[in-house]
């Protein structure tokens, strides 16, 4: 940038800076109607419906899909394990073991109570 | 109503804002009387068209209506907010221009206009809001807000809520591109002869 181009630019500015437009009464009249409409009629953002956000924050249809699938599947599951399941789950946490801590005390307690 | 708006003479524009949201009117005046010339002549140095210029002050100052109910004090000034939005709304015009041959953008007719001064004046103006439509847009508004409305850069900072840094920065880089614009165009628009 030369000491030339950069006068050019600096005296465009100057000039370009005296432009003072009066305010015309139409726009004056246009900017004050639109403020009393704006009184009258507001501009409410509507309130998000809970449905649309709920379905928005899971993903959509797709996913409503995969959860519905995914329920009935643990159901499924949960009524009818398959073997490899009952197999894999004792592998995991050992064969389930009952354990009567009352098995020697009961008769006792329900003799006890029968006697009164 | 003449004592009702001399009651509003000296108050803040945040407070009219608010008066004007709980219903005042006679607040929106004095606040429009105190704004809207501003606004009209940032978008008429930014645009160098008058149509244009009267549409986006209109459009600034509805929104400055709009968000009067939600306004904060503590939050901005209204002419910083001002000055935003009618920095944004004409980037969003000359935008528009980029895809339009200079060639092909009608001069305004106006028949008060005829003198050649008055022509010169005109085609700078234009070729200066034409070089500004040309250079990336945060560039040219930092140069606009800097060097046509004459703002220091902590005010364009606040304006375009960026650092220090990036004002000197986009103000120093945006002057170079518009001289690189216009230069080419020194004797077309009568610099050579000043």
């Amino acid at each position: 940038m030369t000491k030339s181009d950069s006068d050019m630019i600096d005296a465009l500015f100057a000039q370009a800076r005296t432009q003072s437009p009066a305010v015309s009464d139409d726009l004056m009249v246009r900017v004050l109607a639109d403020a009393a409409d704006m009184l009258v009629h507001p501009v409410v953002a509507p309130k998000p419906a809970l449905w649309p956000t709920f379905m928005e924050l899971i993903g959509g249809w797709p996913s409503v899909g995969g959860l519905a699938m995914a329920g009935v599947a643990g159901i499924w599951v949960g009524v009818a394990p398959p073997a490899s399941v009952t197999t894999w789950a004792a592998d995991l946490i050992g064969s389930p073991v009952s354990i009567d801590l009352l098995s020697d005390t009961s008769d006792y307690f329900a003799e006890g109570l029968l006697d009164g | 109503m003449t004592t009702q708006l001399g009651s509003w003479r000296d108050a803040p524009d945040a407070a009219l804002l608010l008066a004007y949201a709980q219903g005042d009117m006679d607040a929106a005046r004095v606040l429009t009387a105190r704004v809207l010339p501003r606004v009209l002549a940032q978008a008429t140095r930014m645009l160098s068209d008058r149509a244009e210029a009267e549409d986006v002050s209109q459009d600034a100052l509805m929104r400055l209506w709009k968000i009067a109910p939600d306004w904060r004090q503590d939050e901005a000034q209204v002419t910083t907010w001002l000055y935003r939005v009618t920095a944004n709304l004409c980037t969003d015009r000359l935008r528009k221009r980029r895809n339009v041959p200079l060639d092909e953008i009608a001069e305004p007719a106006d028949p008060q206009r005829s003198a050649p001064g008055q022509l010169q004046d005109k085609a700078r103006f234009s070729a200066l809001s034409d070089a500004l439509a040309q250079m990336p847009e945060r560039q040219a508004q930092a140069v606009s807000l800097r060097h046509l409305e004459g703002l220091s850069n902590p005010e364009i900072a606040d304006v375009m809520n960026i650092s220090l840094r990036s004002v000197e920065s986009l103000t120093a880089r945006g002057k170079r591109a518009l001289t690189g614009i216009l230069q080419g165009r020194k004797a077309e628009l009568g610099y050579d002869d000043d």
